[in-house]
C-alpha cells in the first residue's frame, strides 16, 4: 500500500492540475472572504445606526459577523477541490494511463484505497490553503469589530476544511464511477452551482422551511460551515443579551434565528453542524462506494 | 503464490461484448524460453485475450493464469509480467522520465531502475521531455521500458512493432531473443506474420475469436506444399487419370485448371502422357507462410469445405481440423469444371452470410487488396473482376476461394 501511495502522490506532483486548482481556489476563497465580509460590515453598519434597532439594546457592531464570510467563502472555492478530486480516477480512465495502474497494482480496491487516502491528503491540503485565503480575506474587508474570535475562527476554519475534504473524495467517487472527466465534471460543477443551491432554495421555501435541503449533498456540506457560524453568532448574541440583562431566547425564535443565518451563509434548511458532517459523509461514502465498485468490475479496453 | 515458472496458460477463454462474441474458447499455453506469436487478422480477438489475461477484462467464460495463478493473485504484478498494450497511456504533460518514476514507485522500485530502463530502449536523450510530444516509434519505447521496469520474467506484447521504425524493429527482435534465451516468457501479437515471423518459435493463430492453429512455426513452415497447376484439354479424363495414378490431392479450379498438390510436374506430366489428355500448361505455385496465415484467418468467409485443401492441415494442437479430402473429391466430380455453376453455388452465397452475421469484424481487405485473388469476382463485397480466364502468373488461384 505504501508504495502506492507514494505512486499516487507521484502522479499528482508531475503534473500541473494540482497548482492549476489550488491558484483560483486561493482567489476566489480569498477574493469571496473579502467581498463577503466588507458587505456584512457595510450592512451591519447601516443596521446599528438605525432607530429601531438602538431601541432594542442589540449591540449589532459587536457581532461577529464575518463568520458568515468565511464560511459562504469556504463553500464557495470548495467546488476546486472538488473538481481535481474528481479528476483523480476519471482522468487516468481518459488519458488510459489506469492500464498501466492496474498492471502495477496489487489489486483494483488496493488502487482505489491509495487514491482514497492520497486524495484525503489533498483534500486537506487544499482546505488549509482556502482556509488562509478566507482569513486573509476577512481581514481585509471586514471592520475589526465584526472579526471572530480566535477560537470562533478555528471553529468555522476546521469545519471549511472538513468540507473540502469530503468534496474532494465526493469528487474522486463521482468520477470513478461515471469515468468520463468530461461528463464528471459537467454533472459535479452542474450540480455545485445551478441545481444544489437553487433547488435547495425552491425546496426550502416549498416546503415552508423544513431541513429537506440539509439530506442533500450540497446542502448538507454547505450546512457544514453555515450552521457553525450561525451557532456561534447565536452564542454571541445571546451572551450580549444577557449580559445587557436581558432574557434567554426561547427554543422556538433560536430556530428561526438559526435558519435566518443559515440562508444567509448559504445553506437554507441546512441541519446542525454535526447532522450535515454526517449526511454529507455518508453522500461521500455512497458515491466513492458505488465509483469504487463501478471501477471493480470496468472493463479495461 | 506463484509457481516462478514463467508459464502462461489460456484455458476456454471466452468475452462477449453484448451480443458480439470477441473471443471464443480460446486455449493455449505459452512455455518459458521461447518467443510465442499471437497472430490474426485485426478483430480477431487478439487485444481482448491478451487483456483478459493480464486482468484488465473480465472474461465472460474461461480462465488464465500466469505463473499458475490469475493475475489478480501475482501480489506485486508489475515484478511478474510486463505488458506493452498500448503507446497511449501516458499524461501528455508528464515527463518520460517521471511516468517511470511514477510506476517504479508502485512496484516498490529505486528511481535508478527508472534510468535504466529508459537508457535500455534508447530514450535518455527525451528523458525530460513530455510524453506527449512523442512519435508513435517512441511511445512504443516508453511502453516497452515501462514494461521491463520491475524485470518481469513474462512479457506481454501487443502489436509492439507499429510506429516503430525499421531499425527500431530489428532492435526489439534482438531484444525479444535475447530475453527469451535467457529463459523468460515472451507472447507477442500481430496482425502481419512476416513482421515477427524471425523473432517467433511458437504460433498461435486465432480468427473471429478462435484457434485455428497452435504450435511450432516450423511445423506450420513443413506444412508449407507446393503445387501444380494444370490446364488439360479433358479434365474429366485427366482427374481420372490421376486418381487411377494413386493421385489424390486434386483440387478443381474456377478458372478451369486442376491444382494437384501431392504429385511433382515430372509424375503428372507422364499421368497426362500415357493417358492421352493433352495439357495446356503446367505450373509448380509455391505458398509462402504468409499466404498459408492469411489462408488461415480469413477461412470465415469461406464456404466450408473449400478451405486449403492439400495445403493441408498443419499438425494438430489444438483440435482444429481442416476440411476432409474427401469431401473435396465428391464436390470436384459433382461439379465437372462448371465455372458458372461453381462460382454462383460455392462462392457467392456463403461470403455473404459469413460476413453478415459478423457483420462487427470488417472484411479483411488489407489481405484481400495485397493477395487479390481472382475468386473475388462473385464476392459481394468485393468489387467484380474483370477477367475470369487462367491467369498463369496468379498464385493460389480459387484455392477455395478463401485466398
Amino acid at each position: 500500500m505504501g508504495n502506492m501511495i507514494k505512486a499516487e502522490f507521484r502522479k499528482i506532483l508531475t503534473t500541473k492540475l494540482w497548482w492549476a486548482m489550488m491558484i483560483p481556489a486561493f482567489l476566489v476563497a480569498g477574493g469571496w472572504a473579502l467581498g463577503g465580509a466588507a458587505l456584512t460590515t457595510e450592512i451591519a453598519n447601516d443596521l446599528s445606526r438605525e432607530d429601531v434597532i438602538q431601541q432594542f439594546d442589540i449591540p449589532i457592531n459587536e457581532v461577529s459577523w464575518s463568520v458568515i464570510a468565511l464560511a459562504r467563502a469556504m463553500n464557495i472555492a470548495s467546488i476546486f477541490p472538488m473538481l481535481f478530486g474528481a479528476l483523480g480516477l476519471a482522468s487516468e480512465l481518459h488519458r488510459r494511463t489506469i492500464t498501466t495502474t492496474f498492471l502495477t497494482a496489487s489489486t483494483r480496491p488496493g488502487v482505489l484505497t491509495a487514491k482514497a487516502i492520497v486524495y484525503t491528503v489533498w483534500g486537506v491540503i487544499y482546505g488549509l490553503v482556502i482556509a488562509v485565503a478566507v482569513s486573509f480575506g476577512a481581514l481585509l474587508g471586514s471592520d475589526s469589530n465584526h472579526l471572530p474570535d480566535g477560537k470562533q475562527w478555528a471553529l468555522v476554519l476546521l469545519a471549511g476544511v472538513i468540507m473540502c475534504t469530503l468534496w474532494t473524495l465526493f469528487g474522486l467517487g463521482v468520477g470513478a464511477l461515471i469515468g468520463s472527466p468530461v461528463g464528471t465534471i459537467v454533472i459535479l460543477l452542474i450540480y455545485a452551482l445551478v441545481i444544489g443551491p437553487f433547488g435547495e432554495f425552491v425546496l426550502f421555501s416549498a416546503t415552508d422551511g423544513s431541513n429537506l435541503p440539509g439530506f442533500l449533498p450540497n446542502g448538507s456540506a454547505n450546512g457544514m460551515t453555515g450552521s457553525t457560524a450561525s451557532a456561534l453568532l447565536f452564542e454571541q448574541i445571546q451572551a450580549l443579551v444577557l449580559n445587557l440583562g436581558g432574557e434567554m431566547v426561547t427554543e422556538d425564535r433560536r430556530e428561526t434565528f438559526d435558519q435566518a443565518i443559515r440562508a444567509v451563509a448559504g445553506a437554507p434548511g441546512a441541519l446542525s453542524l454535526w447532522l450535515s458532517t454526517l449526511v454529507f459523509l455518508a453522500w461521500t461514502a455512497l458515491f466513492f462506494g458505488t465509483g469504487m465498485w463501478r471501477n471493480q468490475t470496468r472493463d479495461i479496453t | 503464490m506463484q509457481d516462478g515458472s514463467g508459464r502462461i496458460v489460456v484455458q476456454n477463454l471466452t468475452k462477449n461484448f453484448g451480443q458480439v462474441a470477441a473471443v471464443q474458447n480460446l486455449s493455449f499455453h505459452v512455455e518459458p524460453g521461447s518467443v510465442t506469436g499471437f497472430l490474426g487478422p485485426n478483430g480477431a480477438g487478439k487485444t481482448t485475450t491478451l487483456r483478459m489475461l493480464l486482468g484488465l477484462v473480465r472474461p465472460t467464460a474461461g480462465h488464465s493464469t500466469i505463473n499458475g495463478q490469475p493475475f489478480e493473485r501475482l501480489g506485486n504484478p508489475g515484478r511478474v509480467v510486463g505488458a506493452v498494450l498500448e503507446a497511449q497511456g501516458f499524461h501528455p504533460t508528464r515527463s518520460a522520465l517521471n511516468h517511470l518514476r511514477v510506476y517504479a514507485a508502485a512496484m516498490g522500485l529505486p528511481d535508478q531502475r527508472a534510468h535504466e530502463v529508459i537508457q535500455l530502449v534508447g530514450l535518455a536523450g527525451a528523458a525530460h521531455r513530455a510524453a506527449g510530444g512523442f512519435s508513435l516509434g517512441m511511445k512504443q519505447r516508453l511502453a516497452l521500458a515501462t514494461a521491463l521496469l520491475g524485470d518481469p520474467q513474462v512479457l506481454v506484447l501487443d502489436e509492439p512493432a507499429n510506429g516503430l521504425d525499421p531499425e527500431g524493429i530489428a532492435w526489439l527482435r534482438t531484444f525479444l531473443r535475447t530475453f527469451a534465451a535467457s529463459g523468460r516468457t515472451v507472447l507477442i501479437s500481430s496482425h502481419l506474420l512476416a513482421e515477427v515471423e524471425q523473432t517467433i518459435d511458437q504460433v498461435v493463430i486465432i480468427s473471429r475469436g478462435q484457434t485455428v492453429f497452435y504450435g511450432m512455426l516450423d511445423d506450420l513452415r513443413r506444412s508449407q506444399q507446393s503445387r501444380v497447376l494444370v490446364q488439360p484439354a479433358d479434365a474429366s479424363a485427366f482427374v481420372a487419370a490421376l486418381q487411377a495414378a494413386g493421385i489424390n490431392g486434386i483440387q478443381p479450379m474456377p478458372d478451369g485448371r486442376v491444382a494437384v498438390t501431392d504429385a511433382t510436374i515430372q509424375q503428372i506430366g507422364d499421368v497426362a502422357a500415357k493417358a492421352g489428355v493433352a495439357t495446356y500448361g503446367m505450373q509448380e505455385e509455391k505458398v509462402d507462410l504468409e499466404q498459408l496465415f492469411f489462408r488461415l484467418t480469413s477461412g470465415q468467409y469461406t464456404a466450408p469445405g473449400y478451405a486449403a485443401p492439400g495445403y493441408a492441415p498443419p499438425p494438430q494442437h489444438g483440435g482444429y481440423a481442416l476440411p476432409a479430402e474427401a469431401y473435396q473429391q465428391q464436390q470436384y466430380q459433382q461439379q465437372q469444371y462448371q465455372q458458372q455453376q461453381y462460382q454462383q453455388q460455392q462462392y457467392q452465397q456463403p461470403p455473404q452470410q459469413a460476413y453478415q452475421q459478423q457483420a462487427y469484424q470488417p472484411p479483411p481487405q488489407d489481405y484481400a487488396q495485397q493477395y487479390q485473388p481472382p475468386v473475388q469476382e462473385s464476392s459481394p463485397y468485393q468489387p467484380p473482376a474483370p477477367d475470369p480466364t487462367p491467369a498463369p502468373q496468379q498464385d493460389n488461384t480459387g484455392q477455395g476461394g478463401n485466398a
